[in-house]
């Protein structure tokens, strides 16, 4: 049971063909974004050297910090009246990264939703509760319009308030939810807490998590606590968002779809293919993007290729989950942050010193990111109110740059490592099957 | 004019201990204590001493974080109602405390209560008012 059995289910040898007439139309239309064009003129790229998709390794990359750099339209291939909806990451020091879409791209973004959670088993017959923040985060109207798109009864419950949550799921009768895995603890927390079994009090039957890396042993946890099947969502904001790679009913890997996205596995040191089945950072290029199109896109995600055929009989490559970062990123609670974005906010706090300590763990099935930020001597005077008062607002401005709230602690001064060399400012002490390259 | 060494220090095994090795090297003499504690793993420890600069500065010497804080310090009666005696009068004159703790000067005769209030000029023009005269600091240092 495909969703578009045509594309899903083609051979690879047409893939790669429809693929390198995609790649050609997408690098013409790059070249009209100010970014393509300058890059491609001076490097002699032009789509017609394209003979086979493996050419596309002669191609320059793209960057996060190129993003930035050229923020806010340096990457538009289209003219502005075109565009009808931009996401942006989070963050108030320096430039958001932005994906910008025209009527196209949001189309084709919706239907490339809708066929994956077509393929991990969800019908027009279910009622969807998307429990994920909406606005300018991708997960809740990425998912929107693609529950809306296969046809759905669509929940657009938003994150938190887990109360309402369950009553949601009851007076409707939810079927499938979304939500990041690190909530569906909490969220069964409160279940239990009013009494209730998932189980026995609810309609629920299928889950789909994501956006936030997890184990094995964590998903079938939360399939056993909710008696679920849950299934894996990978996608991130410069790909559009959630909708790139998705788990079939054989949960064994997350189909990437090639018709949309070039894909390539590299070492992120030589920059060279790696063998299938071998861990190394994503590469992706747009196939089907107008008012964005990216090339040869970083991901920092390091993941690999499973090799052979799935059962399913789909012919698009899966991807294994994502086992680590190849630059210091970490995901908390959904949101992606970077180290310099916490420490960008504690250099503008003049009560507390420049070094920091962001240590993740899970705390009771929910993972938290707890800052230590040293005291400045000769700020403390011995009033407990005014470190409080401290604690709360580093709090306050740390989530409004991440989104996530932190718990911050407050420390002796000299306690954490000190910011010469290459301090660690990371540890996650979440149980991951983190690969580190 | 009475201060107290405010230290600042994470609810940690043995760093309470590192304050009283440096006290100690310092032969600085303690004279009461309190050790307040938060929910967010530090807390503060209050001393009084008999050389309340001195400590303060033998402390930031060794890395901690103290400061000296004003507190007004009141004699009462050692004998069963001695605080409530005192407390009464503050009450009345309209004093809140952030931290309060006490030392006994003489036996079963005379005992200090020590006051931390969060602002410590508008406090001491409160009790003025209500003639309740805070001990200088060399009662409340002294042996």
């Amino acid at each position: 049971m495909y969703w578009e059995k045509e594309f899903e289910t083609l051979e690879r040898a047409k893939l790669e063909k429809l693929q390198l007439e995609r790649l050609k139309n997408t690098i013409r239309n790059a070249g009209n974004a100010p970014f393509y064009k300058e890059l491609y003129q001076q490097e002699g790229v032009t789509a017609d050297k394209l003979k086979h998709i493996d050419d596309i390794r002669q191609l320059p990359f793209t960057t996060k910090q190129d993003l930035r750099n050229h923020f806010p339209y340096g990457f538009l291939s289209r003219p502005k009246q075109e565009i009808i909806r931009l996401h942006s990451s989070s963050g108030t020091t320096g430039n958001p990264t932005v994906i910008f879409h025209n009527r196209h791209d949001i189309s084709s973004w919706s239907n490339l939703m809708a066929r994956s959670l077509f393929c991990a088993g969800i019908r027009d017959t279910d009622v969807f509760q998307n429990i994920c923040g909406y606005g300018l985060f991708t997960g809740g109207l990425g998912f929107q319009y693609g529950i809306e798109r296969l046809g759905c009864l669509s929940i657009p419950a938003g994150a938190g308030n887990s109360l309402r949550q369950i009553k949601l799921m009851q007076d409707y009768g939810t079927t499938v939810v979304h939500a990041i895995p690190s909530y569906l603890g909490r969220l069964y927390e409160v279940f239990q807490a009013e009494g209730l079994d998932p189980r026995r009090d609810t309609d629920l039957r299928l889950f789909v998590i994501g956006a936030e890396p997890h184990t094995e042993e964590q998903r079938q946890r939360i399939e056993e606590l909710f008696g679920v099947k849950a299934f894996n969502s990978f996608g991130l904001s410069e790909m559009n968002g959630p909708g790139v790679a998705f788990e079939c009913s054989h949960q064994a890997g997350l189909h990437i779809w090639e018709d949309a996205y070039l894909v390539e596995i590299l070492d992120p040191e030589t920059l060279e293919p790696v063998p299938d089945g071998e861990i190394g950072e994503l590469v992706m290029t747009t196939l089907d993007r107008e008012a964005m199109p990216l090339v040869r896109y970083r991901t920092r995600d390091l993941t690999r290729i499973i090799p052979g055929p799935c059962a399913c009989g789909r012919t698009h490559a899966r991807i294994d989950r994502i086992a680590g970062r190849s630059d210091d990123m970490f995901i908390i609670k959904g949101c992606n942050v970077f180290p310099m974005q916490v420490e960008g906010v504690l250099l503008k706090i003049p009560e507390v010193g420049s070094d920091y300590l962001i240590t993740l763990e899970n705390v009771n099935g929910v993972d938290e990111m707890i800052v230590e930020v040293e005291v400045r001597k000769n700020w403390f005077n011995g009033d407990v109110t005014r470190l409080d008062r401290l604690s709360r607002m580093i709090t306050q401005q740390i989530r409004d740059e991440v989104l996530a709230k932190p718990i911050v602690k407050l420390v002796e001064p000299g306690s954490l490592p000190k910011s010469e060399g290459k301090a660690v400012r990371v540890r996650d002490n979440r149980v991951l099957d983190t690969v580190k390259i | 004019m009475a201060y107290q060494v405010s230290i600042f220090l994470e609810n940690k095994t043995g760093h309470f201990e590192r304050v009283t090795r440096v006290l100690r090297a310092n032969k600085i003499n303690i004279r009461s204590m309190t050790l307040t504690h938060t929910a967010s793993g530090w807390g503060i420890l209050n001393l009084l001493v008999d050389q309340p600069e001195r400590a303060k500065e033998a402390l930031q010497e060794n890395g901690l974080s103290a400061a000296l804080r004003q507190v007004l310090v009141f004699g009462m009666d050692d004998h069963p109602g001695g605080l409530d005696e005192i407390l009464l009068q503050l009450a009345q004159a309209g004093l809140n405390f952030l931290n309060a703790y006490g030392r006994v000067l003489e036996d079963g005769k005379k005992a200090l209560l020590i006051v931390d209030v969060e602002d410590y000029e508008a406090a001491l023009e409160l009790v003025a008012q209500n003639d309740l005269l805070p001990l200088g600091d060399e009662v409340v240092y002294g042996n």
